[in-house]
């Protein structure tokens, strides 16, 4: 069951320039994406998927139009605004994971943290609970080098969760990744959504990622193109999650 | 110290830089311990590059920091001071001076003849005659080692008159008073005539032809400044010389030019002003006029055949240096920031402030600089004064230079400095990085 639009893009055209040439990423585009809702984000290359991803997430801003996330206007804050904004209300995956590779697993995950008033302890006890999310707490002592692929992605996503965003992003998640690799992150982020109700957009290529969407919209030279919905989320690992929905409660309740 | 620091802006404004860089390194240390962490890893990525920055930066930190060395000194000498003013009267008209002993009684408070203006203003212990007596221990080759250049005076005005030898053990002082024909000599000076203390030598004089010495060597100079000097009594020369008329029936061609300097000492500016008017109108110089000028003023005339050379090597060389190493750690840092500038834009997504990006890039490289900065300046400290026994460069009367401890501010300040100068364009670029564009360049 989906509540409240958390994510409303009204009216957005995103355009760049090349000279005198003017390219239309977007045109005159609208998406509303309810709470807790898994939304797939399909489409050829150049179709303007990963500019509609970094719009949502604050990275990007459109030439004309708006972009809400819950009752915030994003695309009218200040580049420092929109960085304290990102910390708190978007987690962030990418398709080549981009963990630092001076840093360990654990420190990794911790990054964002950093940036928030917590203590130490509160810190690691967040970091741990994301790591045990993402079945790696053996591991959060090694360097990104010292990972597989796989491994690194759920590093990847331990350090977009740790934070208890509001919107978890995903831009090609499993485009870097074997199929086993694959369906394993997929099956990891299904349960995300479906354990924590967190609402998560992921753009990929890939028809089989898509499925595990709720809805899957298609866009096409810049245009939306709404498709069928699939669900086929797994269960989650109870125990792991449960621990992050403690964690998410008691940082919500302080 | 305070005096020093105040006279020499540029040490002020090193140590200030060298105190706001510590605390904010400890500031950003303590208060972000996990981010300087990250600085620190960052460093280590790439060792050789963070070790071959570090190096060009000690060296050129370890030139400037010499030549500032010298180039502090004179400016330290050449300072006037604002109080306990020297005063030297030298002969007005004529290089180097030569003036009558006649000339010292005048301003001599000892002595009858000391002018009456002058009392209250020049006490028994503000004034000191300098002549210069130089002489080669072997007549039949004359090498460097054999020269022997003195300073003759009246011992028991060097504690109180000499610069740095206040604290000589009066033990010493008393040795010279008492012994007529006693010499001290410096460290560098008795090891390079091969000679020890209590050892007598036979001096040949070169500019008082006739006037030939037996010293015994009565005790050594501290190290440091006059390490190759050699201080006489003025009794046993001027006795000499009195000897040299009564053998000879005549007196010496340079008996009446024996004197080639007074020091007098004065609280004040004020007070050396009326001095300085008093004796250079005073008809008893008439003969042989002088000028009075302080003895930063005197030094500074001695300086004047360099003023080009060192106007270059301070506005110039010291400048170019600087600009070099600012060029060495733009280089490295430039290198650095475009081989992470994904990772820069990974940090951007994770909610970094372009701001706190940019404090991660200059802290990386101002943490190479004021280390390197730092422990350059220590190793010339430490290597310089103690191993080298200083800077030894032949300009005016300095045997050699010493890095004095202001440095470990230079060189924090400068290896910080152009650290900060050199990353701060890097830095800037890393910190606006467009995170759609890398990207979008990265898929």
């Amino acid at each position: 069951m989906q509540g409240q639009p958390i994510v409303r893009v009204r009216g957005v055209h995103k355009y760049f320039t090349r000279g005198e040439e003017q390219i239309d990423v977007l045109k005159n585009l609208s998406l509303e994406v309810p709470e807790g809702e898994f939304l797939g984000l399909m489409g050829p290359s150049g179709s303007g998927k990963t500019t509609l991803l970094n719009l949502i997430a604050g990275l990007d801003r459109p030439s004309e139009g708006e972009v809400w996330i819950r009752d915030q206007l994003i695309s009218k804050m200040s580049e420092a605004a929109l960085a304290s904004w990102r910390t708190r209300n978007i987690g962030f995956i990418f398709q080549f994971y981009h963990l630092l590779p001076v840093l360990t697993a654990y420190e990794n995950v911790e990054l964002p943290l950093l940036l928030l008033p917590l203590s130490s302890a509160e810190r690691q006890k967040q970091v741990l609970t994301a790591l045990d999310l993402v079945g790696l707490t053996n591991r959060m002592h090694h360097r990104p080098g010292q990972l597989s692929g796989g491994q690194q992605q759920r590093v990847g996503i331990a350090r977009a969760v740790v934070t208890d965003p509001t919107l978890i992003v995903a831009d090609e998640p499993t485009g870097d990744l074997d199929a086993h690799s694959a369906e394993e992150i997929l099956n990891l982020l299904c349960e995300l959504q479906k354990s924590l109700r967190k609402t998560i957009l992921l753009v990929t290529h890939d028809p089989r990622a898509a499925e595990r969407a709720q809805r899957i919209v298609h866009l096409d030279k810049g245009r939306l193109v709404e498709g069928d919905t699939s669900t086929a989320i797994r269960p989650a690992p109870v125990g792991a999650v449960a621990g992050m929905q403690e964690t998410a409660i008691k940082q919500q309740g302080s | 110290m305070i005096e020093q620091l105040l006279a020499n802006p540029i040490t002020l404004l090193c140590l200030v830089i060298s105190l706001a860089v510590v605390v904010a390194g400890l500031v950003f240390a303590i208060t972000s311990p996990r981010l300087f962490l990250l600085v620190i890893k960052n460093l280590r990525r790439n060792l050789v590059r963070t070790m071959l920055t570090c190096l060009a930066t000690m060296v050129l930190v370890a030139m400037v920091t010499m030549i500032w060395t010298v180039i502090y000194t004179l400016d330290m000498v050449t300072t006037e001071k604002s109080k306990d003013f020297k005063l030297v009267v030298t002969e007005r008209w004529q290089i180097p001076s030569q003036m009558p002993m006649t000339h010292a009684d005048y301003v001599n408070p000892e002595s009858p003849k000391f002018l009456p203006e002058l009392k209250g203003m020049i006490g028994p212990n503000d004034f000191m005659t300098w002549s210069f007596y130089g002489g080669t221990l072997d007549p039949t080759k004359f090498t460097r080692e054999n020269l022997l250049f003195m300073f003759v005076m009246n011992p028991k005005h060097i504690r109180s008159m000499m610069d740095e030898l206040d604290t000589l053990d009066p033990a010493l002082v008393k040795k010279l008073e008492d012994t007529r024909t006693g010499v001290l000599l410096g460290p560098e000076r008795l090891a390079m005539i091969n000679k020890k203390v209590g050892e007598r030598i036979k001096v040949t004089s070169l500019n008082y032809k006739g006037i030939n010495l037996e010293l015994e060597i009565v005790g050594e100079l501290p190290a440091g400044r006059y390490d190759q000097s050699a201080i006489m009594s003025d009794a046993y020369f001027n006795d000499e010389l009195d000897k040299y008329a009564r053998t000879t029936g005549q007196k010496h061609p340079l008996d009446n030019k024996r004197l080639n300097l007074i020091w007098l000492r004065v609280r004040d500016r004020d007070t050396f002003n009326r001095v300085g008017e008093i004796v250079e109108n005073s008809p008893y110089f008439s003969d042989r006029p002088v000028k009075v000028e302080t003895a930063s003023s005197g030094i500074g005339a001695w300086l004047d055949a360099y003023r080009d050379l060192l106007w270059g090597v301070k506005w110039l060389l010291v400048p170019a240096i600087l600009v070099s190493m600012a060029l060495v750690v733009a280089n490295a840092i430039s290198i650095s920031v475009r081989e992470r500038y994904t990772e820069m834009a990974v940090l951007k997504v994770l909610g970094f402030r372009p701001n706190s990006i940019l404090t991660l890039v200059l802290g990386e490289s101002m943490l190479v600089g004021a280390l390197a900065g730092f422990g350059a300046a220590l190793l010339a400290l430490l290597g310089i004064n103690f191993a080298l026994g200083g800077i030894k460069f032949p300009i005016a009367f300095f045997p050699a230079f010493f890095v004095p401890i202001w440095a470990l501010a230079w060189g924090l300040a400068m290896g910080a400095g152009a650290a900060f100068l050199g990353s701060i364009l890097p830095a800037q670029k890393a910190c606006s990085v467009k995170v759609s564009e890398v990207f979008s360049k990265v898929a």
